[in-house]
């Protein structure tokens, strides 16, 4: 009978090479604890003269969640990096095949937990392609005008992310001061702050309610000075400028070649927007302009943001002014069996271009589910744009991005 | 023995502490009284005939104990003051409005695991906060708080000042390399590129004003800058008294250029592997070195403790009142004017508000007394000595700059270390190079020999 051992003292660890000091070099070294598996994992893990591994993440303050970036340094210019996904990973897509249709919405949900409602968008307009669905007019016009207040809300936050990772305190909370106003008049209309599960097959979960309006009035009143008084702190700041200007260039070719999508893409002068290349919902009948930028900097990349702002403004007063009276639910089945077929539908969100691909075999649940989400595609685009760059640009270029790592590893 | 022990043991660690902490004491205690009744004479004639010893050691006791008010007063200012700009609320649990915070942070770190991680060099590791502290504390010691009221009056202060406050970057340096860390690492190299930069513009943006005045020591500028405000160097010397500014913002690693321990970048620079006391060292030494930088700029160019009008010397009011002269009154008016005061102010409001209970009445009314006692005695204290009227101008003064510094901290982002440098050696060296040479111009043609 072997003695338990005290209480208090666990097992040493045996030999995990993750845990152990490497007595030879003297440091703790970020490699993986496996031999290198692909020649660009050889070459990444291997040190040239005066250069170092310093691991960012998952714990650091300013990888926006739980990114963690093997980082190559040469002093303090990046000279390579290594992102390593997955902390996050809860496997929605594989979720979603196993909930019958109105389930897997919900599941879409905490995607992005900063613009929810453009996660459900995608995969709510799918299922309806599948089941050919023709939705109620004024549930339209709730959505455009419910989607368009969250893009209003991440943006602020963007701003205010942005500020924090170049070290300014204030511009973050004056961002989630718009953002709880949202979140608010959100929560009013959808019954949740964050993860809202409003949007329907056919329509959107409840109509217009009083609360929501008179708070929609009272922010849309002032929506306008509000943010432009935000604003002037950061916009007329010299440092704030000076550091965002000429920062992660991105060209055009490289913004196709790497499928960048919305605000990074519009800011190398590509006016390409889901709701004007690939219509969809209301959007033909709204007006609203598309800003574009043609430097392709952080500054551009900020500045695109802030101009849609307005723009989202204006098409929330075209929707609160042609809003039709009528049903926001079309009348459907409670089980729904679409016939076996695939379907895919793009939305514009604020970081770019949600997507969702369903393909149906004909049961109550979706055969395959594939999510297409910005930030993971824009994370890709890290590693031609940090190389070259200071520790501390380095991460405004990634907060640029404006990456959430909930969509990040799904 | 076992029971020893065990009721060792048994104790908490507070009572720990007290159980080794009073012998001690008391020891000492015993010791220092059997000194004073063998040696009392002595030792007495002693510090008479070395009066300047008696007179470093208590400067020194007094700007060490007061280094650590000064900072949880910066650090609640700091606190509160972010929050109020940043539209929150900020710290207002402990104590009224939260304005002892930052003394409970202060206790928290006193009581945390003191951890050194795996690889540090312990000994380094262990000194680095003491150097970063020492050496604020030191510097506190040649500022002219008041006429008559510094720690020591150096005929070269300012440049012991500079030496001094350079002695900082070793210690970053230190906790640095030593932490076994790289965040830790850059950190320490980055104060140490900075400090050595801007160590440059703000030693040489002074050289127009010792031109000006002829003297190192800070008492001595401080008299100079007598009378009026317009007698202050900030307006012989505009452009000398921006660079220090900013120069001085660098050398106290404050915002925009605390690149040092740029939290989105680097985690927290040197201080990433730092807890517990250390840590509050690291901490308080920052907030010290606040006030050491804007009482510095106050000494050199606002005049130091003096007012900014100088009343004409008829307006002058002359409380020449000796409390001494007034016998055994002054033992009766002590022990009777308090109570009578406070039942006089306490009586308005029991006679006024019938719904208030007399005991309410009375504390009101001893509020009320302690509030008059001190703006008497202290209005008193304001008039007839030179010393209290100065310090309260000095801390006056030295504190809107803390302010400023607080307010930068609230407003702007951080610069990038090759703009900071650039900054450093492309603008202000040439910039405070020019002061100095228009200055010296100046001084040889206004004063020609």
């Amino acid at each position: 009978m072997t003695a338990a051992p005290p209480h208090g003292q666990r097992e040493a660890p045996s030999d995990d090479p993750r845990v152990q000091l490497d007595e030879a070099a003297g440091v703790f070294e970020p490699v993986p604890p496996y031999p290198p598996r692909t020649e660009r994992e050889a070459e990444f893990y291997t040190l040239g003269d005066g250069e170092m591994f310093i691991n960012m993440g998952p714990q650091h303050p300013s990888t926006h969640g739980v990114l963690r970036i093997v980082l190559k340094l040469d002093g303090e210019v990046v000279v390579d990096l290594d992102p390593v996904l997955g902390y996050l990973h809860r496997g929605v897509e594989k979720l979603c095949e196993n909930a019958d249709y109105h389930h897997s919405i919900a599941y879409l949900d905490p995607l992005e937990y900063i613009s929810s409602l453009f996660c459900e968008w995608p995969g709510v307009l799918a299922f309806e392609k599948l089941l050919d669905v023709q939705v109620p007019r004024r549930a339209e016009y709730i959505r455009v005008l419910s989607t368009e207040l969250n893009r209003i809300l991440s943006h602020s936050m963007f701003i205010g992310w942005m500020a924090l990772d170049l070290g300014g305190l204030t511009p973050i909370l004056y961002g989630l001061i718009e953002r709880d106003e949202i979140a608010e008049m959100l929560a009013a209309l959808t019954g949740q702050r964050l993860l809202y599960n409003y949007l329907r097959i056919g329509g959107v979960n409840g109509d217009l309610n009083h609360e929501f309006m008179s708070r929609l009035g009272d922010w849309m009143s002032r929506a306008t000075t509000q943010i432009e008084a935000n604003l002037g702190l950061l916009n007329e700041n010299e440092i704030f400028v000076r550091r965002m200007r000429g920062l992660g260039v991105m060209d055009r070719e490289t913004a196709f070649r790497m499928a960048v999508t919305g605000p990074s893409l519009r800011a190398t002068g590509v006016p390409l927007d889901f709701r004007r290349a690939h219509p969809y919902s209301v959007f033909p009948e709204l007006e609203f302009d598309i800003p574009t930028r043609d430097e392709g900097d952080c500054l551009a990349r900020y500045l695109v943001r802030i101009d849609e702002i307005k723009q989202s403004l204006r098409i929330i007063d075209q929707c609160i002014h042609n809003m039709p009276d009528g049903p926001v639910m079309a009348k459907l089945p409670r089980l729904l069996r679409p016939r076996p077929g695939r379907a895919y539908a793009a939305v514009e969100g604020p970081r770019g271009q949600y997507a969702a691909y369903v393909v149906s075999d004909g049961t109550d649940q979706p055969f395959r589910m594939r999510i297409h989400d910005p930030s993971f595609v824009h994370l890709q685009s890290v590693g031609v744009l940090m190389p070259g760059h200071l520790i501390a640009d380095a991460m405004a270029v990634m907060a640029s991005l404006d990456p959430i790592m909930g969509g990040v590893d799904k | 023995m076992t029971a020893v022990a065990r009721s060792w043991g048994r104790l908490t660690l507070a009572g720990k502490i007290l159980f080794t902490v009073i012998p001690i004491l008391l020891l000492l205690t015993a010791g220092l009284v059997l000194v004073v009744v063998l040696f009392g004479k002595p030792v007495v004639d002693f510090l008479a005939a070395n009066l300047w010893l008696v007179r470093f050691l208590v400067a020194a006791t007094a700007v060490l104990l007061m280094s650590v008010p000064t900072a949880f007063l910066i650090i609640y200012m700091e606190m509160k003051v972010i929050a109020l700009m940043n539209l929150r609320i900020g710290p207002d649990r402990v104590g009224p409005f939260g304005s002892l915070l930052s003394v409970v942070h202060g206790l928290k770190v006193l009581m945390k695991e003191d951890f050194s991680p795996t690889g540090s060099d312990r000994l380094v590791f262990t000194l680095a906060p003491v150097v970063v502290y020492m050496s604020a504390v030191m510097s506190l010691l040649v500022l002219p708080f008041a006429p008559g009221l510094f720690g020591a009056d150096i005929n070269i202060g300012l440049l012991y000042l500079f030496a001094v406050g350079g002695l900082t970057v070793v210690g970053l340096l230190m906790a640095g390399w030593s932490s076994f860390n790289k965040y830790s690492l850059l950190g320490g190299l980055r104060s140490a590129a900075q400090v050595v930069s801007y160590e440059i513009p703000l030693t040489l943006s002074v050289v127009g004003l010792l031109i000006l005045t002829g003297t190192m020591s800070l008492n001595q500028i401080s008299l100079n800058q007598a009378g009026w405000f317009t007698n202050w160097y900030v307006f012989q010397q505009p452009l000398g008294a921006l660079i220090f500014f900013i120069a001085a913002t660098a050398e106290g690693n404050r915002t925009p250029f605390d690149l040092t321990e740029a939290d989105s970048e680097i985690v927290a620079g040197f201080a990433t592997e730092y807890s517990g006391m250390r840590f509050g060292f690291f901490f308080f030494a920052e907030y010290v070195n606040v006030f050491i930088i804007s009482g510095l700029f106050v000494a050199l160019f606002l005049g130091g403790w003096n007012a900014p009008i100088a009343w004409p010397e008829a307006w002058a009011i002359h409380l020449t009142f000796d409390p001494g002269s007034t016998g055994m009154g002054l033992l009766f008016a002590l022990l009777l004017i308090p109570p009578i005061l406070i039942l006089a102010l306490a009586a308005p409001f029991y006679v006024g508000r019938s719904s208030l209970p007399w005991w309410q009445a009375l504390i009101i009314g001893f509020v009320l007394f302690n509030v008059l006692a001190i703006v008497v005695v202290g209005g008193w204290a304001f008039i007839s000595l030179d010393w209290v009227a100065g310090l309260l101008w000095f801390l006056g003064k030295t504190y809107v700059f803390v302010f400023t510094f607080v307010w930068m901290r609230g407003t702007l982002p951080r610069v990038r270390i090759d703009q900071l440098m650039g900054f450093a050696w492309k603008w202000l060296l040439p910039a405070s190079l020019l002061n100095l040479f228009v200055t010296a111009l100046a001084v040889i043609v206004m004063n020609p020999r």
